[in-house]
């Protein structure tokens, strides 16, 4: 009894204590999480390890080593690839959380705890991550390192096999080639069948008058050499009987390599479009800030064009293949799926990543409901939605909108300016699509520390030919549009300046920090 | 300064708010559809004046009989006809102003081929409001302040009147700061009708006529303007 209330409370200890969570997640997510940001440079060190460790052990076949190259290998990368092991062993499950699991289930139908049972579990899973092949080859690869026994040193293929674990394209070659199982397979043992009675026949045609052919072994070693049109010519037909049979085999060889050519081929062609995707998807998820575009319209047309100069990485996803395929035909990183589906946008680092959702569809249904799929995945994801008018903006606000667009409103807007107000279009127009002289930009003053402690008056924008339209401090206070020429500047505030793209670009570069 | 009569050709979600503020602003209107259904549409919102023709019979629509002065508004919903109906509107009544909506930047330029005096593309304005959220928060802020109809911010257009103390004088010798005014840009009748960013760098007189486009508070613009009718 004793023993079990102690094994609950080293159960409930380990899963309130945030610094052991904090450590497991963290090896998790290193040797697990393909989303995890700093994954790829403990895959980039790894697959390093492998080649230098490859390297040593091929080189040594031929050639003596110095004795610390030896201990390098024994040593340390055998020690990582061990220490590797076993943190993927560990990480794989947790005990305690199965005993809590069975501690609050028994506590609940008040039947006695039984230790048995999470232990079961624990390992019988335990057990199938050891058995994973994966789980061999890591096993196996630490082998070689062991020097007196040589023939340990063919073990050095696992560690070749081992880079597949951190290539992701011979990954998805198998994943291709898996897809086309069947076929595969009934071409394996066509081949065979194949094989084996061109193996037999050629025995007993030629087992008497061929000196070459001993056994069947033999024969069924020169079938598959001819029928992969390999051909070594050790071993040849004399007889009549033998030259038909070879004559058969090399057609049927032919059609063979043809089948499986095209079979993978297909397979191929077939997975194609969502490697790319996939692709796309990895790459992009691999950035701590990202946008996602939904919808491909004219809306995102202009949005793209418009944003030559946007910093984030975006990726695009549209429901309709003609507007997928002339979005990859205009050169953008664009996804065929519906971005209303929870399993969608689930695919990208939502744990990690800072996401921005772009709901642009013409739709305002589907953007509500992207809206709250993304909001539902998790509340950190910003979402900047269109909306078709101000009724549908307090529905998208209810959503959980971050930012609403109105394009009819705006346009409408630009048309109630040049139909009132001509003079004042102009400017308006320039100031909103961000043009020629309008251009307005923030300049902020911790980057560019040679503004602050200076006075408003002593800088003089008019000579770099901008207007100060504002400032904002870095407190809460409210914007203050055109500043007194009193005003000082201070560490974290924001000028709002407007004039020329290249104005703008000097003036900065004047008051940026060296 | 208004003008005399507005024809909007078309009636649909994408032009009902310029519609409904123009009516509001008590600008003439004359709605032109081409359907019942528009019609009866634009006839719930309350407009009176509506005329249901056959928008690509150039007859029917030189029956309209618009002025000179009168401007034409193209926001039918279907950007090839609307690109038509510009060009029919510019073949019949040369001399006005046609205003014309766009959905897409090859739309923009076949309207300014067809003859459209300005083009304004619907996702534009929009497409640069998102640019602006995701890198600049507080030009974001201003700029809704700006064109937000509650807030106090907005843009104005200031005549210069005969006889004002601003005749003869040059731009940087009088301090719009001063009443708490920036002035973006002006008309420098001297120069063009053109509308002159005060970016440009180029050294402007004021003279009587030219109007200046000040942007400012609503109490600090109107304050400004009876200072220079003083």
């Amino acid at each position: 009894m004793f023993f079990k209330n102690l094994i609950i409370k080293i159960a409930f200890y380990l899963y309130n204590n945030p610094n052991y969570k904090q450590v497991k997640k963290f090896f998790f997510n290193i040797l697990q999480n393909p989303d995890y940001k700093y994954k790829k440079y403990f895959d980039s060190f790894m697959i390093s390890l492998i080649l230098v460790s490859i390297g040593i052990l091929v080189y040594e076949v031929k050639h003596p080593v110095d004795p610390w190259v030896d201990d390098f290998d024994i040593y340390l990368v055998t020690s990582i690839f061990l220490l590797e092991y076993l943190l993927r062993f560990w990480v794989y499950n947790d005990l305690h959380t199965l005993i809590i699991r069975e501690h609050e289930e028994s506590t609940f139908l008040g039947r006695p705890f039984n230790l048995w049972y999470p232990m079961k579990i624990f390992f019988r899973e335990k057990w199938s991550h050891i058995t994973s092949p994966s789980a061999i080859i890591d096993l196996l690869a630490i082998l070689p390192a062991y020097r007196p026994l040589r023939v340990l040193r063919i073990f050095v293929l696992f560690r070749v096999f081992k880079l597949l674990r951190y290539t992701k394209s011979i990954h998805q070659f198998i994943e291709v080639l898996a897809t086309k199982r069947f076929e595969l397979y009934t071409l394996l043992f066509l081949l065979l069948f194949i094989v084996l009675t061109a193996g037999i026949a050629i025995y007993v045609f030629e087992d008497q008058s061929n000196p070459n052919i001993d056994s069947l072994f033999d024969a069924l070693y020169w079938a598959l050499v001819t029928i992969s049109t390999v051909g070594y010519g050790d071993i040849s037909p004399v007889s009549p009987e033998g030259r038909v049979v070879s004559m058969l085999i090399i057609i049927s060889g032919i059609a063979m390599i043809s089948f499986v050519t095209s079979v993978i081929v297909s397979a191929f062609s077939e997975k194609l479009t969502e490697l790319k995707e996939n692709r796309i998807i990895e790459e992009i998820n691999k950035n701590e800030a990202f946008i996602i575009i939904c919808g491909y319209g004219q809306m995102t047309r202009m949005f793209l064009k418009n944003s030559d100069l946007l910093r984030t990485e975006y990726v695009i996803i549209e429901k309709e293949i003609n507007r997928v395929e002339l979005g990859v035909k205009e050169g953008y990183n664009i996804i065929h799926d519906d971005a209303s589906k929870h399993d969608v946008i689930s695919r990208f680092n939502i744990a990690y990543a800072q996401i921005t959702i772009l709901a642009l569809t013409g739709s305002d249904v589907n953007n509500i409901y992207i809206s709250l799929n993304a909001k539902a995945l998790s509340r950190n994801i910003k979402v900047i939605a269109r909306a078709s008018n101000r009724n549908m903006e307090k529905k998208c606000k209810l959503a959980g909108v971050d930012h609403v667009v109105l394009p009819n409103m705006a346009a409408n807007h630009m048309l109630l300016f040049a139909i009132t107000q001509p003079t004042i279009y102009r400017a308006i127009y320039n100031i909103l699509t961000n043009q020629h002289l309008a251009h307005i930009d923030e300049v902020k003053s911790v980057t560019h520390l040679k503004l602050v402690g200076k006075r408003v008056d002593e800088i003089c924008f008019k000579s770099y030919k901008l207007l100060l339209l504002g400032i904002q401090a870095s407190n809460s206070s409210p914007f203050c549009f055109n500043p007194p020429s009193s005003r000082v500047i201070e560490e974290g505030d924001i000028l709002l300046v407007m004039g020329r793209k290249m104005s703008i670009d000097y003036f900065q570069t004047i008051f940026q920090e060296v | 300064m208004h003008r005399t009569k507005i024809f909007i050709f078309g009636y649909s979600k994408r032009s009902i708010f310029l519609t409904k503020s123009l009516h509001t602003k008590e600008f003439r209107i004359t709605i032109v559809v081409s359907n019942q259904e528009e019609y009866q549409n634009a006839q719930k919102e309350g407009f009176m004046d509506i005329v249901v023709i056959d928008m690509t019979d150039d007859n029917l629509l030189y029956s309209l009989d618009a002025k000179p002065i009168d401007d034409l508004v193209c926001v039918v919903e279907d950007s090839h006809f609307n690109v038509f109906l510009t060009l029919s509107l510019h073949a019949i009544y040369p001399q006005n102003r046609i205003i014309a909506l766009s959905d897409s930047f090859h739309t923009t330029q076949k309207l300014k081929m067809a003859g459209a005096s300005k083009v304004i593309d619907l996702y534009q304005v929009s497409s640069n409001r998102i640019y602006n959220i995701l890198n600049k928060p507080v030009t974001t802020h201003f700029i809704d302040s700006l064109l937000s109809f509650e807030d106090d911010l907005s843009l104005r257009e200031i005549t210069i009147p005969d006889n004002s103390f601003l005749d003869k004088v040059m731009v940087d010798d009088f301090d719009f700061s001063a009443h708490k005014i920036i002035l973006i840009g002006m008309i420098d009748r001297r120069l063009s009708e053109q509308f002159l960013f005060i970016t440009s760098g180029i050294e402007h007189r004021l003279d009587r006529g030219d109007v200046l486009v000040c942007m400012g508070y609503n109490e600090d613009l109107d304050r400004f303007g009876k200072f220079i009718l003083e």
